[in-house]
């Protein structure tokens, strides 16, 4: 074809932007079915598939002082067997209506999340609904799925990623449950399987679900299979938990985890942090972008582009339900560990001490804007911004109004929330790496307790 | 969807999508880490770094500020046969991500400096990925210089360090020279805007480029292998054993291509998979096996390849004859009707998945623009995006058994184990 073109028009500086877009919201739906279950329903007709999840708002902190991992391990078995279909059916049923099935516990959630075909949409539903009223958990299945668990166990503790962020999430948050990650084998080998069932009862239950689905469907015939898959379950919410605050603390500290023979250390550095009912959430969320939460930020153009210290530095603020924490990453070799260390110190410190410029202000904003837009130009990604506001029961119109309110910060709120919430004073410094090569280097920023990889003091 | 060729060689494709204010944009360039220069192993990843240092009017950290501060997200990414380029930006960004890949195409500015730092950060890539993780590498670096003879397929595409510690700014600008010309590329643009002002912007940007003459393409068929290839390298960290099996493939788009991919998702695809419901819930010889074929994004010797992680209490011979079992089944009784019905409607479900996202779910459309790209540049016809599926559902339960009794034999692939240096006690405990 053709293109008409003015010639001699290619220009030597970065083309203006035109003004943004809003963005295009799906039609969507939220109720509440009468057993109490919410049901949050959005169109986005773009392929013909559909992608549901239904949460259990109970996870791995509702067990971690009796069982840790337990929640875990019941959702793994949930997927082997129901009353009516043994694990293989299961398995057959999914690949039949082209879909895929994960069943998995965090913290503060349980999941179904099943996606597929949308010519299958009334299967995909009730294969979601029996899964998540009429699980049987075999033994043999269990028991299976137990060693595999321990097997995987193993290969973690050789993981550093994993090794520095237990570490990490132990010292943070102490008594509270959030402080375990993952279970011992030994805990493992304890669970029973009227265990798993217990916590099913008591939590698999529709006052305390929520199914989200988003895809290509009319919404009044997804509401109407939702009905006929969850309408007659019946039970009570597990009652609330009273969890241990997490410790106060003041002052550097380092906590070691050798891996010897390591040609890279995992650094990992940060402080507790807060949850997005905090005032200071997206004034944090800004500060962290222009920190180290972007390619184009501080900390990745420090040690990364200047110095090549590292791949793939980061910083997030994460947020639980309960609790929320700062962490900054960064995997180095072995030489530059205090060199790295100095530079994020350093680069904390100069986001509490002085305002961003405007240009960084200017760009942070669009940035969290324009990757906003993105995130839910997706099936998966709208599930899962929709899965934060119904989860941590946020605003009707937090996403609508999310980019309006990051457009309103200033400079002013990104320095206030980096001295509230980058506690470079008090920074939990952990590093996993070998012992004989880094402690010298680590012990410049604090006093070194050091661990070996199984978790025992050394 | 529409697609025109530049001038200068350029392919330009554009698919409007009005779903979202977003636009997804990729450059491929024909190059992968197949055809970089023998003692330069590495190379074409290393020089995909090289692409974010600067250009004539965006110097270094311009490219992604000017992205990020729009945003927009982008990456890069190295593979067998291309190279890639890409970003994601809400709408309004899309002009100013063309003037950015123009500039890169038509003049890369780097010095030094530049490599010497971003040696250091491909390193530290290298080792955060294999040396200092668990199973790191593998099957991708592991299984190659095993299956293959010729070196362009065989050899380490991460590179060896002191190889990467040998290049120069020469060979920098000798890469670029002979492989990064529009006419040896092609441009992608998918999402909220109008064909024919997107045409007119990419002609605008990128029609003055001027092309090179390409070198012959070199030869990267592999010699007929006669008898199984075995290989073996230690794991430094995991405590399981683990084992792949690569068959190679039949050539790209022929009909028993199309039969061994089906093929590939009756031994695997997850749970439903042969091979994890054999090895992993039936015999509970294996904690993991699964496995996958490289299809439509590869233009050259490619190999289906099944990664199990076993029990150390079994043998890799037991593990391996378990395999076996389920492979010489399928040639010997072929598949059922119903279960390769199944087979093809998964197959179709994750076509249209990675259509639609395909990099978790934040580049909206990536695998619609990693497939145009694919499609344009091997097969020249960015069209065949709509009419891929077809073949693979067109194959028969005879061409399947036809497939995995010529191509799944032991002539016909490389077994490689990672072990562990010994049964070693792995740390029990966990963080208290």
């Amino acid at each position: 074809m053709s293109v008409p073109v003015a010639a001699n028009a290619r220009p030597s500086t970065a083309p203006a932007l035109g003004p943004e877009s809003a963005v295009a919201w799906p039609k969507r739906s939220v109720r509440t079915l009468a057993n109490g279950m919410q049901v949050v329903l959005a169109e986005a007709r773009t392929f013909p598939r559909i992608s549901a999840q239904l949460f259990l708002r109970s996870g791995n902190a509702a067990v971690a002082r009796t069982s840790p991992g337990l929640a875990g391990m019941a959702a793994s078995v949930v997927r082997t067997g129901t009353k009516s279909r043994a694990s293989r059916r299961i398995e057959e049923d999914l690949r039949r209506m082209g879909a895929d099935l994960g069943t998995h516990a965090g913290a503060d959630s349980s999941a179904i999340a099943i996606s597929g075909l949308a010519e299958f949409s009334g299967g995909l539903v009730e294969l979601a609904g029996d899964l998540a009223r009429n699980a049987s958990f075999p033994e043999a299945e269990f028991e299976r799925e137990r060693r595999q668990r321990i097997e995987e166990l193993r290969v973690e503790r050789t993981t550093p990623g994993f090794l520095a962020n237990e570490r990490f999430r132990r010292v943070i948050f102490g008594e509270h449950p959030y402080a375990v990650t993952a279970p011992t084998e030994d805990q493992v080998g304890a669970y029973r399987r009227d265990g798993l069932e217990e916590f099913y009862r008591r939590h698999y239950s529709p006052a305390n679900a929520l199914l989200i689905a988003v895809g290509d469907f009319s919404s009044d015939e997804m509401a109407g299979q939702i009905e006929k898959a969850f309408g007659d379950w019946k039970g009570p919410g597990p009652e609330a938990q009273a969890m241990a605050d997490p410790p106060r603390y003041s002052g550097r500290r380092v906590y070691l985890v050798d891996l010897p023979g390591t040609v890279q250390t995992q650094v990992l550095v940060g402080n507790l942090g807060i949850t997005r009912s905090n005032p200071d959430w997206h004034s944090t969320v800004l500060a962290n972008s222009i920190f180290g939460g972007a390619f184009h930020s501080r900390l990745i153009i420090n040690i990364r582009e200047q110095k090549g210290y590292t791949y793939s530095p980061r910083s997030a603020a994460t947020a639980l339900r309960q609790q929320g924490y700062f962490s900054v990453h960064a995997a180095v070799r072995n030489e530059v560990v205090a060199a790295t260390l100095t530079e994020i110190f350093y680069e904390m410190d100069r986001m509490r001490a002085l305002p961003v410029t405007p240009e960084e202000l200017e760009s942070a904003r669009n940035y969290l804007s324009g990757v906003f837009s993105l995130g839910v130009a997706t099936q998966e990604g709208l599930l899962g911004q929709l899965s934060t506001v119904y989860l941590e029961r946020l605003a009707e119109d937090y996403l609508e109004g999310y980019r309006e309110r990051i457009r309103a910060l200033t400079a002013e709120d990104a320095l206030e929330a980096a001295r509230r919430h980058f506690d470079s004073a008090n920074a939990r410094i952990v590093i996993v790496g070998d012992r004989a090569q880094i402690e010298a280097q680590a012990a410049l920023f604090g006093q070194v307790t050091a661990f070996d990889a199984s978790g025992k003091q050394i | 969807m529409e697609h025109t060729t530049l001038e200068n060689g350029l392919r330009v494709v554009a698919a409007p999508d009005r779903s979202a204010p977003v636009a997804t944009v990729g450059v491929y360039y024909q190059i992968g880490f197949r055809l970089e220069p023998r003692g330069r192993s590495g190379f074409a990843h290393l020089f995909e770094h090289m692409m974010f240092q600067g250009s004539e009017n965006a110097g270094k950290m311009e490219h992604i500020r000017l992205i990020n501060s729009s945003g927009g997200l982008l990456n890069g990414t190295t593979h067998y046969d291309v190279t890639n380029y890409f970003e994601a930006v809400p709408s309004n960004a899309l002009d100013r991500v063309l003037w950015l890949e123009a500039d890169r195409m038509r003049a890369l500015k780097v010095d030094d400096e530049n490599l010497r730092n971003q040696r250091d950060v491909v390193k530290e890539e290298v080792r955060v990925n294999v040396m200092n993780q668990p199973y790191g590498g593998f099957p991708w670096l592991d299984l190659p210089p095993v299956a293959f003879r010729n070196w362009p397929n065989a050899h380490n595409f991460y590179g060896d360090f002191a190889d990467l510690d040998a290049a120069t700014l020469a060979d920098v600008r000798n890469f670029f020279h002979t492989y990064y010309s529009p006419n040896n590329a092609v441009l992608v643009m998918i999402g909220d805007f109008d064909a024919k002002e997107a045409f007119a912007s990419a002609k605008r940007y990128f029609d003055d480029i001027p092309a090179h003459p390409l070198p012959p393409r070199t030869d990267v068929s592999e010699p007929s292998q006669t008898e199984e290839r075995r290989g073996e390298v230690e794991e430094k960290l995991g405590p399981l054993p683990a084992i792949a099996i690569g068959y190679t493939m039949p050539p790209r788009g022929s009909r028993e291509w199309h039969a061994a991919a089906i093929l590939d998702r009756v031994l695997h695809g997850g749970r439903a998979g042969r091979v994890y419901h054999r090895l992993v819930l039936e015999k509970q010889i294996a904690v993991d096996a699964d496995g996958g074929a490289d299809l439509l994004d590869t233009n050259g010797p490619t190999q289906m390849v099944t990664r199990i992680f076993h029990r150390p209490e079994y043998t890799s011979e037991a593990t391996v004859a378990a395999f076996d079992e389920v492979v010489s089944e399928v040639q010997r009784e072929g598949i059922p009707a119903d279960e390769l019905d199944a087979v093809k409607v998964k197959f179709r479900a994750d076509y249209y998945s990675m259509l639609e996202g395909g990099m978790g779910s934040y580049m909206p459309r990536f695998g619609l623009m990693h497939y145009l790209a694919c499609f344009t540049l091997f097969d020249g016809d960015p069209g065949r995006v709509n009419t891929a599926l077809a073949g693979f559902l067109a194959v028969t339960p005879e061409e399947a058994q036809a497939a995995a009794r010529k191509y799944l034999l032991p002539q016909n692939r490389a077994v490689l184990l990672r072990r562990p240096p010994k049964a070693a006690a792995s740390p029990k405990g966990g963080a208290q």
